[in-house]
């Protein structure tokens, strides 16, 4: 039997909490982009060609559904986007490696210097990724294309240098504030130039903010902060938002709590089963070990992805961001185990409709 | 086991202000009730500054920290001892703290930063007394192709600490020039980090390529970041596997002391 709902209409059913016929599995790009060797070494749009060419980058983005079977497409595929045209250099790596920061331009957060409002979205790659997804939008109507944003406190270390970026959090953070609230508003204008370009969702991965690294106190004063001031445009404009954090939640709990994404995904080692049962409603998206996705073989992968489905996961996907080297076999195991498995929930899919 | 031996308090017992044994005066000085005594409170009066400035680092203040470093050159106290009683101390309990998820990296950075406002005060009177110890070098950098150096800049710090001798090669660094590092310079340990799972496999270049140059018995090569594990260091042959900065200190000390043929130079 084939699947009644639509991707899209399935993605956008589970993030407005209107229930579906099962979980959607989706990679949603940027961070957590799935343009693998299996996919790119095959492809006619391989990177790095594809982060700067509108086409090529669209091409790409249907060449990694078609090759993975994950439900969405994902652009960009990196976190570099708004760091370059906020002023630092990259490098745009290879087939094997995706692009990188080659250095943050300033040392200090005192030391930034402001681009105009509106200095991303107008930017030559912005541009690209923008151009691509009103392409995949035309092309693929009943894909949901998701739109991924750097989030603000990697965004901000990608522009000061990490190390003072951190300790500028405690020791200055008059210009830390003033730094995180530019990248913000930079974020908020990009992100309405890609819904307004026909993206269906937005994610916002913001690696740097971690409990692990910044702390329950920083964690919230910051990265809760600032999240929830782009979220909250994003609802303002009638656009779900998923929000990804790294690492172990551990310390920071109650902030997670506070987040006002429409998803919340999280990393392997967190308990998908213990955040939903503290947090009512949470649509929890996961978060299948990618150290498993690249080295386990299929049916592990596969059982791990089975577990998830048991244990009640709203959307399944990798917990972070995936290694090129990962095998298509095993991305492949672990996005059939819900479309296979569309026939055991068709008896319940109403239920929750 | 880590857990354990931290939980036991020594933190606070290490060097409580004034309760300094008797028999830490040298049988010599008594002679009189007064030398006795004097000898004491000069005891304690410097146990107090050493534990102040271990507190000056705790407590991210860089100004105190040189302020107390200064203090200790004024009144004569070893500028060594100063460092290894004082700053160094300060560093460690800084380093629980993480351990313990009270301090998290900001914190950490900060205690970092005024450890070496007291190092710097105190490096000019250091000539003589670092002469003498030979202390052991360590390069450390995170592996080519990966470009998070957080962790490796937690463990170069924690290290700086101690009595060790830091070479950093930063970020994205290709497995031979770690190698060709330890030889420049004569370096015990080589310390490689990754975060991503796609350039792990460089660890086992660095051990290869140390292997193939007759290295073997002289440098040691320990790893760690996110995706390493125990397991993984031992399949690629590499000496030991650290899961954080506080525990890589104790690490390089333990390998520092193991190293075949050479002085103890771990101090």
């Amino acid at each position: 039997m084939s699947d009644d709902l639509s991707p899209r209409e399935r993605l956008l059913g589970v993030l407005r909490r209107q229930g579906a016929d099962r979980p959607p599995v989706i990679c949603p790009g940027g961070m957590m982009s799935a343009a693998i060797l299996g996919v790119t070494e095959t492809s006619r749009c391989p990177p790095p060609a594809a982060h700067h060419d509108a086409a090529l980058m669209a091409g790409l983005a249907r060449d990694v559904r078609r090759g993975t079977g994950f439900e969405n497409f994902g652009l960009p595929f990196c976190m570099t986007v708004e760091p370059e045209a906020l002023g630092a250099e990259i490098d745009f790596g290879s087939l094997a490696c995706e692009p990188k920061i080659k250095t943050e331009p300033w040392a200090r957060a005192a030391d930034v210097a402001m681009r105009p409002k509106g200095a991303v979205a107008a930017s030559k790659r912005a541009g690209v990724v923008l151009e691509a997804v009103s392409a995949l939008k035309k092309s693929d109507p009943d894909v949901p294309v998701i739109g991924g944003l750097t989030g603000p406190l990697s965004l901000a270390a990608s522009l000061v240098e990490p190390m003072n970026f951190l300790k500028g959090l405690r020791k200055d953070r008059e210009s830390s504030h003033r730094v995180l609230d530019y990248v913000a508003g930079q974020l908020v204008d990009y992100a309405a130039a890609l819904v307004e370009a026909g993206a269906d969702v937005i994610t916002i991965a913001d690696p740097t903010a971690t409990g692990e690294i910044l702390g329950p106190k920083i964690f919230a004063e910051y990265a809760l902060f600032y999240i929830n001031k782009i979220v909250g445009f994003l609802h303002s404009v009638g656009a779900p938002a998923i929000v990804h954090i790294c690492g172990n939640v551990r310390s920071v709990g109650a902030s997670l709590a506070e987040l006002r994404g429409d998803a919340l995904s999280v990393d392997a080692m967190v308990s998908l089963k213990n955040l939903k049962a503290k947090s009512e409603g949470l649509v929890a998206m996961g978060n299948l070990s990618t150290y498993a996705l690249e080295f386990a073989d299929a049916e592990k992968v596969a059982g791990a992805a089975r577990l998830l489905k048991r244990q009640g996961v709203d959307i399944l996907a990798p917990a972070c961001g995936l290694s090129t080297s990962t095998p298509l076999a095993n991305i492949r195991a672990l996005t059939g185990v819900v479309k296979d498995g569309g026939r055991e929930v068709c008896a319940s899919r109403f239920i929750s409709l | 086991m880590s857990k354990l031996e931290l939980s036991g308090g020594p933190v606070l017992t290490e060097s409580p202000p004034g309760a300094v044994p008797v028999g830490v005066v040298p049988a010599g000085v008594v002679s009189g009730g007064a030398a006795v005594l004097g000898a004491r409170d000069a005891d304690a009066s410097r146990e107090d500054l050493w534990l102040s400035l271990a507190d000056a680092v705790v407590n991210m203040d860089e100004d105190e920290s040189a302020r107390l470093s200064r203090e200790s050159l004024r009144r004569r106290y070893d500028a060594y001892e100063t460092i290894d009683r004082g700053l160094a101390k300060g560093m460690e309990r800084a380093g629980r703290l993480f351990e313990e998820e009270e301090y998290f990296v900001p914190e950490l950075l900060l205690c970092s930063d005024a450890l070496n406002a007291g190092v710097e005060v105190l490096k000019p009177s250091l000539a003589g007394a670092a002469d003498g110890e030979a202390r052991c070098r360590i390069v450390i950098g995170v592996i080519s192709g990966d470009t998070h150096d957080i962790g490796k800049n937690l463990v170069k710090l924690m290290l700086a600490s101690g009595s060790f001798e830091i070479f950093d090669l930063g970020r994205d660094v290709e497995p031979e020039l770690f190698v060709d590092k330890a030889l420049e310079v004569g370096a015990g340990i080589i310390m490689v980090s990754s975060l991503m799972t796609t350039t792990m496999e460089g660890m086992r270049e660095v051990v290869r390529i140390r292997d193939k140059r007759g290295l073997k018995d002289v440098v040691r090569v320990a790893v760690g970041g996110g995706p390493v594990s125990q397991a993984f260091a031992d399949r690629i042959g590499a000496d030991a596997y650290s899961p954080n900065a506080n525990h890589a200190l104790r690490l390089a000390g333990r390998l520092a002391k193991s190293m075949p043929g050479r002085p103890d130079r771990s101090r």
